[in-house]
């Protein structure tokens, strides 16, 4: 009897220790799919942090997030008056720095030669947009102190402390600084890290000592900013397309919502002439490359819409919010939805509105519409990932000028601007990562109804 | 007076309801689409008056080299990425579809992709795509642990094999993929294969970095497939395509998988079927729909493909990506040279046949299996 006991609780324990290792075989296999599907996008975070995105071999080391090198920002950035997270070099301040080589044996000790680089900022046509004063020609770098010598059996570690004073009645907001050694003696670590090694290791670069803590590990982000103006109003070009994208984007979900639940409605419970030719040709119209209609949709607007645009003092709707809104107010596949979800209701509760004697317009709005909830919730979600993705259509109605365009377009023009024979991919992928952003959260935050979108316009169909 | 006016806004009330709609429906489609029909047979420019020429655009557009490799591409482009979009969708859905702690987040993991626009995951692809990318530094590091990881795998698959073979000749029901034995097989094997490459009995090959041209090449792959090989950037378009539908359609199918009733596998097991068994027979059957569903999203999301071509641009030789869609836009846009707005919507003409009749061809198939199974 006891033996047999014995034998169940066997055999229990081994069935429990199999499920345990069921779900952790499950969970191996899903976060391998995570590390595949996240990836790309984190690893592209990542390396928009970095100075170099396409530094060889890839890997996850990123000065830009060590604390030593936030520690030494902050520092750095209070000696020039700024506040520590953002830095400046305020007239009268003096910024000091400390850096230690390796000198081997047998090589002349000579101290490194300090020079601020006239430097213009950014790649390509960024960096012909850009006229500046130099903060070079206003700033002192004082006598080169050692101050600390270690020798060891493979050679002497030397720290120096090397001062820059800012002698002008300006304030700056950058330092750069280039350091040069000479050949053989190697880097080995300095209060912030240089932000690129150069010529075998003879020159250590700084873009800016005086940054702050959060432009020196957001500095491609910042790039993004700063370097994109328009040359006609002077405005920032990516703060404009963020506004540009997030204000279509919010007429159109609200266009598409009430246009759509009033279709959707129509079509779901209204008898009129014509109705099931109308779906098909909405089914018909879903299958329709944009690619087939948006020559005619481009003169259509270039013609103000058969020239009624004129009645109103208006003219070509090409390159114009209105043009782009007014040729998308609702799209066929949200009027579907709609549809699709209004025949789902129960009839009952309609049905004795008007025998109450209540109008359509009152059953649409005071009955239909509330029950309508969750459509619409999905319908926003839907349209305003649709929107703010949107490119083929914005790439042909909006060419010029630049502050027009809408996020993905202004990204595209990009690979021009941040292109001089390489890539720059520091401000390219920041400014992808960023504009990714705003529906990255927003999928974060209304996850379910990304889902049920999804599926409702899926399955019903 | 009031009766007549209740009752005429009554009778009005579906068209006024349908009127925003039917005002961008009526003048952004349907004209839209006459219009295209009507220019498709004429030689306009954009700027002179169109004159009529028949069928002669149409003729031109097969004479045209540039033409004839946007169709291959896109037919080429649609067949490879719907084909494997669906099975990595469904697989992917199989694998979700578990009632375990912490699914959510792994749902919201999964469908980043999805989410966001074709432009930010084209850069960061073509980011990873250079020739000193990431895709290249993985392939050096598969390269040069090559043998480490095939160790590592037939080690796995022995031992795998080895433990389940025991519990089969002891008489329990054992799958060959039992999970809780693949844990432990990955250890086993993982400490066999530290142990041989602590000892130097295998080492990594100091290999060469791999230096893969993915966009900016005209070579063809694979090599072996003669006339059906693609242009390389069209592969790797391919590659980040279905990495970003995959997910919108494992949703779909993770609906359709918890929509199947369970009583359907108990039955099944009860006579004995196996897991790839309840798969074939009764997973893939129950969700034929779906499929047809995600088969026909698929065919058309592929062949409007724009997007990438456009954002690659020059990044890569334009024979190698060009598509239908693209060639559309650029015969009508073309920059430089006159608008040929008539070839371009001959080409379209053709794009929204080919569409309608690759659904139509999906449907009649979907159609007949469902005959045969009955």
């Amino acid at each position: 009897m006891k033996i047999q006991q014995n034998y169940t609780s066997d055999i229990n324990l081994k069935i429990k220790r199999r499920r345990w290792m069921n779900v952790g075989a499950i969970y191996l296999i899903l976060l391998l799919f995570s590390v595949l599907f996240m990836g790309p996008f984190l690893f592209g975070a990542l390396s928009s942090l970095k100075d170099n995105p396409s530094s060889w071999p890839p890997t996850l080391k990123t000065e830009q997030l060590s604390p030593k090198n936030w520690l030494g920002a902050y520092t750095l950035a209070r000696q020039g008056g700024g506040c520590g997270f953002f830095g400046e070099l305020k007239s009268g301040h003096e910024v000091s720095f400390q850096i230690t080589y390796k000198y081997p044996m047998g090589i002349e000790i000579v101290p490194p030669q300090v020079i601020v680089p006239k430097r213009f900022k950014g790649t390509g046509r960024a960096a012909l947009e850009l006229d500046r004063e130099f903060v070079a020609d206003f700033v002192k770098i004082k006598p080169i102190e050692e101050i600390n010598r270690v020798s060891n059996k493979d050679g002497v570690l030397i720290s120096y402390k090397i001062t820059i004073v800012n002698i002008s009645q300006k304030d700056f907001n950058e330092l750069p600084l280039d350091l040069l050694i000479p050949y053989k003696v190697d880097f080995l670590s300095a209060t912030l890290s240089p932000n690129r090694i150069e010529r075998l290791g003879r020159i250590q670069s700084w873009n800016n000592l005086v940054s702050g803590v959060i432009p020196y590990i957001f500095h491609n982000h910042f790039r993004v900013f700063n370097e994109n103006y328009s040359r006609t109003t002077g405005k920032r070009l990516f703060m404009t397309w963020i506004y540009n994208s997030f204000f279509i984007t919010i007429v159109k979900v609200i266009t598409t919502l009430i246009f759509a639940s009033m279709a959707g409605y129509a079509l779901a419970r209204l008898k009129f002439y014509g109705r099931n030719y109308l779906f098909i040709l909405i089914l018909f119209s879903m299958m329709i490359p944009g690619q087939v209609t948006f020559i005619s949709n481009y003169l259509v607007l270039r013609d103000g819409i058969f020239g009624l645009t004129k009645l109103f003092g208006g003219g070509s709707l090409l390159n114009t919010f209105t043009g782009l809104i007014i040729s998308g107010l609702v799209g066929a596949s949200a009027v579907f939805i709609m549809k699709q979800f209004f025949e789902g209701l129960p009839k009952e509760m309609e049905e004795s509105a008007r025998i109450d004697g209540a109008s359509t317009y009152q059953i649409f709005s005071k009955i239909m519409l509330p029950l309508a909830k969750p459509a619409l919730g999905a319908l926003t979600i839907l349209t305003f990932q649709g929107v703010w993705n949107e490119f083929f259509w914005p790439l042909v109605i909006i060419t010029s000028p630049m502050d027009k365009f809408t996020l993905t377009i202004g990204l595209l023009s990009f690979k021009e601007t941040y292109a001089s024979g390489a890539f720059d991919w520091g401000p390219i992928l920041a400014g992808a990562i960023i504009s990714a952003l705003p529906i990255i959260i927003l999928f974060i935050v209304f996850q379910r109804y990304f889902v049920e979108g999804v599926s409702f316009s899926g399955i019903k169909g | 007076m009031g009766n007549r006016w209740s009752s005429l806004k009554e009778k009005t009330a579906p068209y006024v309801l349908l009127s925003p709609f039917l005002f961008g429906f009526v003048i952004f489609f349907s004209y839209a689409f006459i219009r295209s029909l009507y220019f498709s047979f004429t030689d306009y420019d954009l700027f002179s008056l169109p004159n009529w020429v028949g069928i002669t655009n149409y003729i031109n557009l097969f004479k045209e080299h540039l033409f004839t490799r946007a169709l291959r591409n896109s037919l080429t482009f649609t067949i490879i990425v719907t084909t494997l979009q669906t099975i990595f969708a469904l697989l992917l859905a199989v694998v979700m579809n578990q009632k375990i702690r912490g699914i959510k987040y792994f749902r919201t993991a999964y469908y980043m992709p999805s989410v966001t626009s074709s432009i930010v995951i084209t850069l960061i692809f073509m980011w990873m795509f250079q020739r000193k990318g990431v895709i290249n530094y993985l392939l050096t590091l598969l390269h040069q642990y090559g043998l480490t990881i095939g160790v590592f795998l037939a080690l796995l698959a022995g031992i795998q094999f080895l433990l389940v073979f025991k519990e089969k000749l002891r008489g329990r029901p054992v799958e060959y993929l039992e999970p809780s034995y693949i844990i432990l097989s990955i250890i086993l094997a993982s400490i066999i294969t530290y142990v041989f490459k602590d000892f130097g009995i295998i080492k990594p090959i100091e290999a060469k970095a791999v230096d893969i041209f993915w966009l900016n090449t005209r070579e063809k792959v694979p090599f072996w497939a003669g006339p059906f090989a693609f242009p390389r950037p069209l592969g790797a378009i391919m590659i980040l395509n279905i990495w970003t539908t995959v997910p919108t359609f494992m949703i779909l199918y993770l609906a359709g998988l918890q929509g199947i009733p369970k009583v359907l596998y108990e039955a099944a097991e009860v006579d004995g079927a196996k897991g790839w068994q309840k798969f074939w027979y009764i997973t893939v059957p129950q969700l034929k729909d779906i499929t047809f569903l995600v088969v026909t999203l698929g065919l058309i999301g592929t062949l409007q493909m724009f997007d990438q071509v456009k954002i690659i641009g020059t990044q890569a030789p334009l024979e190698s990506t060009i598509t239908l869609a693209y060639y559309v836009y650029q015969s009508a846009f073309p920059g430089a040279s006159a608008p040929k707005v008539g070839m371009a919507s001959a080409a379209a003409i053709i794009l929204a046949v080919l569409t309608l009749t690759v659904v139509l061809i999906q449907k009649v198939f979907s159609g007949e299996g469902r005959g045969l199974r009955n």
